[in-house]
């Protein structure tokens, strides 16, 4: 029983060592603000006061600001000076009253981006004033490289797996001898290819999966081409709010509120939005297809547990769902979207593949593999996982075009991904704006029918794939 | 359950600060609030609480509207229940009639440009779609430019400025909630018809290959006859239990179409909600939502046993 407690607190234990790490990281970032504050005294003599309000700053947004003014009196008869600090904040387009503060030193939280105007006014007893501005550059915090670059860093991750893998085989060959590439091993590539080659033939045949991979083509071509020919559309061109600017030569769709053009972002969006849906659906599948093995070659109290839990996630209405992840997720960019999409999508996927692997599991030639000894990760690795592939990978193309509609749905109630162009930011803007009433039909009708192409595309290819790979298992 | 507390209450953002305006001179107001909500208590003392509430369907008090959650959500789960109910019977007749006949003339053009069509419809974003149609059929001087199209109201639930604001079983007061239940249902109703149509078609495909088809054909019984006392009843098992699995993609369709259509059912309660972190609403909705999909698998379960008495219940 006791054994049993420990093992039980060591996750809590972890999360309070992770806890006390975070409150020490942030004590000693914060810490190293305040070093460039050394207050300029200027004396003059017999004179009105004067004010210091300390040196410019550049701090990240979030952090908190100390103002160390400073003030002489310059007439000796003069004392009680009053400081008044008035903040102003402005950014590119705006300018609002922020803050106004009374004392020597202060702090205030510089909680947006922009220039904060710091004016310190004192004023002595005799009236006398006199007041210093300093400025205080709020900018983003820096991303961190794993910040910027987590999803490459995973890619290149199971790559350099998978590669490892295929080296080790290799060098074990030449070590014990055998030839690098063995004769069943070049048979069974010949025989993927032909499968794979009559595979395609058989699409190109099928009306649903040939119109599928001509769309595709089309939006693969718009999604590598497209971000090249599309202008800049993430710096803002202009003062946003007023730039609705109908169609015309220079931009046959218009612009939209910041003034981009809305066939740029059309162009630039098809690359955005097809990474998140290919993106997140693997995530999904990599999920569910895990979930679901498990569950079903594991078996027993351990499948029940799991397919519950299922259940229970299944339950859960979908869109409900995601947003709580994404209030979890926090600051939503490309990877955070991705991450919320296919960490919700994945139930539907372990499902299908644990009632594949139920009846593999029963058939003989499992049973013989298991029969001579071989381990439950080889059986699933060698016999089990093989099988269910065709399956997973049709299922995997009917849950791209989900989660690109997931994508837009969340865009769109503004759950959006900051600072990228998707279709269903596009989409978004565009409604909340009223691009109709402007006139801006295209602002909306051009990206819900890519949307509408891609997701058809992907939904085609991926029925015609389930029929051509699983023919009996069409039914579900 | 409980995981569904821990999950509402580990969404970041603390939900006061909605209600209380910044400020010292608020500072009572808010601590009086805490101990009220019992936002001081410790997280396994809230839980213990909501527990203990949930079964005797205490559902505490909204944080913002300050008013109890239950009679909140049962008056919003009325106008859902309306919605999704006639968009799935829409959507169930319109499917089955399309399914039902483009696997009677599989291959023709009806068949090719039915699938096509309802497989567009399934593409679309449901509030894409939602807004299309509420811009055609809505505004005077819509994009089309056609004056002769009917006008329907573009949100709402029924005339409240004509009727006032309270609802009685009264003529006119139904025919505008029925007015004003046209576009919403539509719209869900036409975005999932693929499903339903297609898996339809699927399965009498399948059946219409079997011997039994052909014996009724020798018999001389008509096209009609064959369908509806042949292929159909073999058909329908694995509808019922696609639409009893569709039932959380229907209700996520609904919030979108509620959300665009400004229907007061659930839907739009969540997502202001979820703004306004108002955790009992949240809960008992995603409470709600889990039973009404049981519930409906629970159904499905009954209505496969009536069709298809073959089938035990285990």
């Amino acid at each position: 029983m006791g054994k049993h407690r420990l093992w039980r607190s060591v996750p809590a234990f972890f999360l309070l060592v992770a806890a006390v790490a975070l409150l020490a990281c942030g004590h000693y970032f914060q810490n190293c603000l305040d070093t460039e504050h050394a207050p300029v005294l200027v004396l003059f003599q017999d004179e009105g006061p004067t004010a210091s309000a300390g040196g410019n700053q550049t701090v990240w947004k979030g952090d908190t600001v100390i103002l160390n003014g400073s003030g002489s009196t310059g007439f000796e008869g003069a004392e009680n000076l009053n400081y008044t600090w008035s903040i102003t904040h402005s950014t590119k387009t705006t300018r609002t009253h922020f803050a106004t503060l009374y004392g020597m030193n202060q702090t205030f939280v510089a909680n947006r981006t922009g220039v904060y105007t710091v004016n310190l006014t004192v004023r002595d007893s005799l009236d006398r004033t006199d007041s210093d501005e300093v400025y205080i550059f709020a900018e983003e915090p820096p991303k961190t490289f794993l910040e910027q670059h987590w999803l490459s860093l995973i890619v290149a991750g199971v790559l350099l797996f998978i590669g490892a893998i295929l080296l080790r085989k290799t060098i074990m060959n030449i070590r014990t001898g055998q030839p690098v590439v063995s004769e069943a091993s070049r048979e069974k590539t010949k025989l993927w290819l032909r499968k794979s080659r009559s595979t395609m033939k058989q699409l190109l045949r099928n009306p649903m999966g040939c119109a599928g991979v001509i769309i595709l083509i089309f939006f693969g071509v718009m999604a590598v081409v497209g971000p090249m020919l599309a202008g800049d559309v993430k710096t803002l061109s202009s003062v946003p709010g007023s730039q609705l600017n109908l169609p015309s030569k220079e931009h046959p769709f218009g612009t939209d509120n910041f003034g981009i053009d809305i066939l740029d972002e059309l162009l630039y969006g098809a690359r955005t939005s097809m990474i998140v849906g290919v993106f997140s659906a693997v995530i999904a599948s990599v999920l569910g297809a895990a979930v679901g093995l498990y569950a079903g070659y594991a078996g027993g109290w351990k499948d029940e547990v799991v397919m519950r839990a299922n259940d229970v996630v299944l339950s859960i209405p979908w869109l409900v769902l995601m947003i709580v992840v994404a209030a979890f997720i926090g600051k939503i960019d490309l990877g955070g979207m991705i991450l919320i999409i296919g960490l919700t999508g994945w139930s539907y996927t372990a499902r299908l593949v644990r009632a594949q692997v139920l009846s593999i599991k029963e058939r003989q030639y499992v049973e013989r593999a298991k029969a001579i000894g071989a381990s439950d990760f080889s059986i699933i690795g060698t016999h089990i996982f093989p099988n269910t592939f065709p399956m997973i990978f049709a299922n995997t193309i009917l849950t791209v075009a989900v989660s690109i509609l997931s994508e837009a749905t969340l865009s769109f109630l503004g759950l959006r991904p900051v600072g990228e162009v998707t279709w269903g930011t596009m989409l978004s803007f565009a409604s909340e704006n009223s691009a109709f009433e402007n006139n801006l039909h295209y602002w909306i009708l051009a990206p819900g029918l890519c949307i509408v192409l891609l997701v058809l595309g992907f939904t085609l290819l991926g029925y015609a794939l389930d029929e051509i790979l699983n023919p009996k298992l069409r039914r579900r | 359950m409980i995981l569904n507390f821990l999950l509402i209450h580990f969404m970041p953002g603390d939900p006061l600060s909605n209600m209380v305006p910044k400020g010292a001179r608020y500072q009572n107001l808010r601590w009086s609030l805490s101990e009220k909500f019992h936002l001081n208590a410790s997280l396994p003392e809230q839980l213990v609480v909501y527990l203990y509430n949930t079964i005797t369907l205490d559902w505490g008090v909204s944080y913002q509207y300050n008013r109890s959650v239950s009679s909140i959500i049962f008056q919003d789960l009325k106008w859902t229940m309306l919605l999704v109910g006639s968009s799935t019977f829409i959507m169930v007749i319109l499917g089955i009639i399309i399914g039902a006949l483009s696997a009677y003339r599989r291959g023709s053009a009806f068949d090719v440009s039915a699938t096509a069509i309802t497989l567009f419809f399934y593409g679309m974003p449901v509030f894409w779609f939602a807004l299309i149609l509420q811009l055609v059929f809505t505004t005077n001087a819509n994009p089309l430019g056609i004056s002769w199209w009917p006008q329907l109201p573009p949100s709402g639930y029924y005339d409240v400025g004509r009727f006032g604001p309270e609802l009685k079983w009264e003529l006119p007061i139904i025919l505008s909630v029925l007015k004003y239940l046209i576009l919403p249902a539509a719209t869900l109703a036409i975005g999932s018809l693929a499903g339903v149509s297609l898996v339809m078609r699927g399965a009498l495909v399948d059946t219409m290959t079997e011997d039994y088809i052909l014996t009724a054909r020798a018999k001389g019984l008509t096209d009609y006859g064959v369908l509806r006392h042949h292929a159909l009843p073999n058909g329908m098992p694995p509808m019922v239990a696609l639409i009893a699995m569709d039932i959380a993609f229907i209700i996520g369709g609904a919030y979108q179409v509620e959300w665009v259509f400004n229907y007061p059912g659930l839907g739009f309660r969540t997502i202001t909600s979820i703004g306004d972190l108002d955790f009992p609403i949240l809960q008992f909705i995603v409470v709600v939502g889990g039973v009404a999909v049981v519930v409906a698998n629970f159904l499905a379960d009954m209505i496969l046993y009536y069709i298809d008495p073959r089938i035990k219940i285990s």
